[in-house]
């Protein structure tokens, strides 16, 4: 099953900047995915003063700066991981630099038939932009 | 450059989920995939299946559930390459659940 691993830290602590011991936690994470065949994506998000939340009501798209809700904590980043169970999701959580400071919450991603054709994941993947 | 559009609702109001909003996005992907724009999206299992992971003092506690209490949830998340912000704003005013939920719109770091 593939799972999402959402990746919440605060921004005001140093810690959460990631030092070059942490990228090389998440190079080693990342290759110990890959070479168990579990390993889908991942990605880095830029800090939340660059968040813009969207809400549309009655017809008209109202936009707000910063995100969705104010934490202490943030979503600074995420895996997607294909683990053969939770317990396995759960040791791959542990071994995200940030867990030490902050919080992984692991996410079981539906399965749904058709899903990827309908979202057009299958179709040849279009030229960088 | 990517964007990640995450999005939330209030998993327990009723029509939040339901198959009737599955035919709005299948249009959604139809439109993100005619124009080129996307990259990755998913849907969540409801946050009542979350486990939250820290690690202090070298152990990993676990507790059952999101990171974070709050009044909707995420449920789930799009990728999508967009030319700016503005272009991120007009398709995350497209995503159906933005109708009565919430869509944050974050950059991803470009490594």
């Amino acid at each position: 099953m593939k799972y999402m691993l959402l990746i919440y830290s605060d921004e005001s602590d140093p810690r959460s900047a990631g030092s070059p011991e942490d990228m090389a936690g998440h190079v080693a994470l990342a290759r110990e995915a890959i070479s168990h065949a579990a390993y889908v994506t991942c990605d880095a998000l830029q800090q939340t003063p660059a968040a813009t939340t969207v809400r549309v009501r009655n017809g008209e798209a109202v936009i707000t700066d910063g995100p969705f809700a104010e934490t202490k904590e943030v979503l600074g980043g995420y895996y997607v991981l294909d683990c053969k169970d939770l317990d396995e999701a759960i040791a791959y959580a542990a071994k995200i630099p940030p867990a030490k400071h902050g919080a992984i919450e692991i996410r079981p991603i539906m399965e749904i038939p058709g899903w990827d054709e309908m979202i057009g994941l299958t179709s040849p993947a279009p030229a960088a932009r | 450059m990517k964007y990640m559009f995450l999005i939330f609702d209030d998993e327990a109001a009723e029509g939040s989920r339901g198959e009737d909003l599955m035919p709005a996005y299948g249009a959604f992907g139809d439109e993100v995939t005619k124009a080129g724009v996307i990259r990755d999206g998913n849907r969540l299992h409801p946050a009542s299946s979350a486990t939250t992971v820290r690690v202090r003092g070298g152990k990993a506690a676990t507790t059952d559930g999101p990171f974070a209490e709050t009044k909707e949830q995420l449920g789930g998340y799009y990728i999508l390459d967009c030319k700016d912000l503005d272009e991120a704003i007009a398709y995350a005013a497209k995503i159906p659940t933005a109708k009565f939920g919430s869509i944050e719109v974050r950059p991803i770091w470009e490594m």
